[in-house]
């Protein structure tokens, strides 16, 4: 057929989407060398590598593709290797779970892009992405199946449930390149879509909301989770959501014809895209090197790592900084960026929507201090003081190349960040963001300062002793502040959006109620989403096909009264109609 | 670079260097009048600061280099960020120094290391103080990134040297809307000094501490630094509530008898503040860690409102 042809374009915003899939790629296969030696099976070693690398070509092609055939077409290769390296570690219960559940998510996702590519087929006749430009016919339908389609694949709340399933449940190096690369697939796909269509205000404040709500839900999740990867797939929400955020203000400040913060803030989203494909790889395989030496994907049994892993702590600290926007790593730039946009609103005509904007900025804010409470955590509990199991006691640190993939991406982190100004120089852009190298040098200045000006007039004297424990004789780790410890005054603060319930048991000896015999305490969080939204959905269709199953008793002649039944029904439908 | 920036930068990094301890000081000595006793000295601080450099340092044998660059990284950003508020004389216009989201994130940079240092020696009370310390940071962020972007509406400029200059151009005495932003500007300045209600400085070893649980493992010169640097930060929050609100004497001159004037004028107001802050502190009694949001929720109120009349007018 001649309207159903690959076909491939690549302009800036594809090249610049190719450029990051390759960069982490790189890292990712190098990490992957010593990384996959970790698994048992050499047969599913080789599947492994295989896959990995139709999935990277499947992801490039999709962004290189100018039809929406071909863009489909690579997509549904995209989502079933990846269905496939999910589902790796078969064995185990939980990969069960989140393979169907990403199965289901992922095919749902293609469903709505289905119907989208359909839609804008039928207005405008023709395949060719490039041939929607501006054309009236492609409306608000079509804008929001491919909402609907990118924002399940993006991981936007609601549609987000798949990724902390699918994420702690696939090798690291795959949750390195889904979190990392995938995801953004379907941010260039929001992308490419929304800047060649007719943007509404209505769009904006949709990208707006959904971000903010997915920027503020994911940091706050994140918060409670003591398994690294699922914390980091949280993390992975949150970030998607800033990245909405930018290309939501995008398409406000288009439509109300402020092109320039309108550029800051598409720019601000896109380097955030770029950001945060580069330290969560790095977050995604750092914390793959501390799974496997310590067996545990349970913070509360690390502890102590620096000692043990010190290059991967390192690795990790500085993944750990740039996801907290701190200055002067990359994820700072770009959140200043989106910011600066936001602070520059002042001058939109429209009252109301400068309070939603202001809204959503308070928001952002909190977002963002939040990520680094939750990073204190994932840093502090793992690497810092005493190790919290046999097993973190015995963590040795990670082969050559198992620091040598990470550590591109973390020199990257520092390089993107510091430069940001010189290459945003290069690149053609005057924004009014602060010059990062000098920011960087007088940092690194007056840390030398400091420390030179402590070495020549403070007392040189240095002692290592213990650490107090409360008169105790000797400390040990567990009197150490646990992770549950540290994000319980957030979760009691915000306990309304965890719905925690805190229930505890106590018996005594005496009727006074004075001595105390033994009790029991637990903290149940609610999954809002999975309880309130997935499992009504998923029960009602088990009883749906529940009442087709009983009508379906493989009797002849109940079938043949049921092919009457239609043959009547329809026959008086004609006669209606007609 | 022009040698007028050159010297503005000196000349208000060394000043926020020598002063800010002092006003630790005046803090603690109007809360020992409030409660009739007769306080320490007014240089005090200053030989804390002194005594802290002649100790040993002493590092528990859990802890790791964290604990060691935590003090240099928090003196370092402190020292870039006081770049950020000129407290005696506004510079030319720059795009160098002054973006008001950096400052506030050289902050954080800044309270990050410190919680993590918390975390370091595996003690129970150092955790206890990084976890609530970032509780709180993370819930009074929303108010401060308000409270500034209201500024920055307000002032047209993300710039806090440009937003001074505007403060100071303007014709009116006190602009009545920087008077509400004011009130959100001193709880920021409350929460982020560790001060009562919300964390209580003058406590070591009480559940109730916050900020002094978390450096409680830090000793000698790098307790110093930590010291110093919160001195620093209290003196720079100071500083943008009172060149907002009072400009008055601030100069945009580079002549000795105009810089001479100015850190008079900006001691005689920072003294102002201090008392008032100590006075706050000695008529409140420090609050339920759980009953902090509502102050903060008033804080973030107050913020909205000047932007609503912001954007309305």
């Amino acid at each position: 057929m001649p309207t159903l042809q690959f076909s491939f374009l690549i302009d800036r915003l594809s090249a610049f989407f190719i450029l990051l899939i390759s960069v982490v790629s790189v890292s990712v296969a190098i990490y992957s060398v010593h990384y996959v030696e970790h698994g048992t099976h050499d047969g599913r070693k080789n599947l492994i590598v295989s896959f990995m690398n139709i999935f990277i070509a499947s992801m490039v092609l999709v962004i290189a593709s100018s039809t929406m055939f071909s863009f489909l077409f690579f997509w549904e290769i995209m989502a079933l290797s990846s269905f496939l390296l999910v589902m790796t570690d078969l064995e185990k219960k939980e990969t069960g779970k989140a393979g169907m559940f990403y199965f289901v998510m992922t095919q749902l996702s293609t469903v709505f892009l289905l119907f989208a590519f359909l839609f804008i087929y039928n207005a405008t006749g023709t395949f060719n992405i490039q041939q929607i430009r501006a054309n009236p016919a492609v409306t608000s339908v079509a804008f929001i199946f491919l909402f609907v389609g990118f924002g399940i694949k993006a991981g936007v709340i609601p549609f987000h449930k798949w990724l902390p399933y699918a994420h702690p449940a696939s090798p690291s190096n795959i949750s390195a390149l889904m979190s990392g690369v995938m995801i953004k697939v379907a941010i260039y796909g929001l992308v490419r879509f929304v800047l060649l269509m007719h943007m509404e205000l209505w769009w904006g404040i949709l990208i707006l909301v959904a971000g903010t709500v997915s920027a503020i839900l994911g940091v706050i999740y994140a918060l409670k989770e003591h398994d690294i990867k699922r914390l980091l797939a949280y993390h992975s929400i949150e970030n998607i959501g800033i990245i909405l955020i930018g290309i939501g203000l995008y398409v406000i400040f288009v439509v109300s014809g402020l092109q320039e913060i309108a550029t800051l803030a598409i720019i601000g989203a896109l380097f955030h895209t770029l950001n945060h494909a580069i330290f969560k790889s790095l977050l995604f395989m750092t914390s793959g090197s501390m799974v496997n030496a310590t067996e545990t994907r349970n913070i509360e049994d690390m502890g102590g790592l620096i000692k043990r892993m010190p290059y991967t702590a390192m690795l990790f600290l500085i993944g750990a900084v740039s996801i907290s926007a701190l200055p002067p790593f990359n994820g700072f730039v770009s959140e200043l960026m989106i910011f600066q946009a936001f602070f520059q609103s002042a001058v939109l005509a429209n009252p109301a929507l400068e309070m939603l904007l202001i809204s959503s900025l308070a928001v952002f804010a909190l977002t963002s201090a939040l990520a680094a409470t939750c990073f204190v955590k994932a840093f502090g509990i793992t690497f810092l003081a005493l190790p919290r199991s046999e097993e973190a006691k015995k963590a040795k640190e990670a082969p050559k190349l198992m620091l040598i993939g990470p550590a591109i991406l973390a020199a990257l982190c520092v390089v993107l960040g510091v430069f940001s100004f010189q290459i945003f120089g290069t690149l053609g852009f005057s924004f009014p963001i602060p010059n990062m190298l000098l920011i960087g040098s007088l940092l690194a200045g007056f840390f030398v300062f400091a420390w030179l000006a402590m070495r020549w007039t403070a007392m040189k004297k240095e002692r290592i002793a213990e650490t107090w424990g409360c008169g105790f004789p000797t400390q040990n780790s567990k009197m150490e502040y646990t992770a549950s410890g540290f994000s319980e005054p957030i979760v009691t603060i915000l306990k309304s959006i965890f719905r925690t319930q805190k229930k505890s048991e106590r018996t005594y000896f005496d009727d006074e109620k004075v001595i105390f015999k033994s009790g029991k305490a637990e903290i149940h969080l609610m999954k809002f989403f999975e309880e309130r939204l997935y499992l009504p959905v998923v029960n009602f269709v088990k009883k749906a096909s529940l009442i087709v199953n009983n009508m379906q008793r493989g009797d002849v002649d109940l079938q043949v009264a049921y092919a009457f039944a239609t043959i009547v029904i329809f026959l008086l439908i004609i006669w209606w109609l007609a | 670079m022009n040698i007028t920036l050159l010297i503005y930068g000196l000349l208000n990094v060394v000043f926020v260097l020598l002063v800010s301890p002092l006003f630790i000081s005046i803090i603690k000595k109007v809360k020992a009048f409030a409660q009739k006793r007769k306080g320490p000295p007014l240089l005090q601080t200053y030989y804390n600061l002194a005594k802290l450099m002649k100790k040993e340092t002493v590092y528990s044998e859990n802890s790791s280099w964290i604990m060691r660059v935590t003090p240099l990284v928090n003196i370092a950003a402190l020292l870039v960020a006081s770049l950020f508020v000129p407290l005696l004389v506004i510079p030319q216009p720059t795009d160098l120094v002054g973006n008001v989201i950096l400052f506030l994130y050289l902050l954080a940079l800044a309270k990050f290391f410190m919680a993590l240092s918390g975390l370091d020696a595996g003690s129970t009370f150092g955790g206890m103080g990084s976890s609530r310390e970032m509780a709180i940071s993370a819930l009074i962020e929303p108010v401060i990134i308000v409270v500034f972007a209201a500024l920055a509406f307000a002032f047209k400029t993300v710039n806090i040297p440009d937003m001074f200059r505007g403060a100071l151009a303007s014709n009116v005495l006190v602009d009545p809307v920087l008077i509400l932003i004011s009130i959100s500007i001193f709880i920021v300045i409350i929460v982020e000094s560790s001060r009562i209600p919300v964390d209580n400085p003058e406590t070591h070893l009480e559940l109730t501490m916050i900020h002094e649980a978390m450096i409680l493992e830090q000793s000698g010169k790098n307790l110093m630094m930590l010291e110093l640097s919160n001195a620093m930060k209290q003196l720079l929050l100071m500083g943008v509530l009172i060149n907002i609100l009072i400009p008055w004497g601030l100069t945009t001159e580079f002549t000795p008898a105009a810089i001479l004037v100015s850190i008079g004028a900006f001691l005689v107001k920072a003294v102002v503040v201090a008392v008032i802050i100590g006075l706050f502190e000695s008529s409140c009694a420090k609050s339920r860690l759980f009953r902090l949001p509502g102050l903060f929720g008033l804080a973030l109120f107050l913020s909205i409102v000047t932007l609503i009349i912001e954007v309305f007018a």
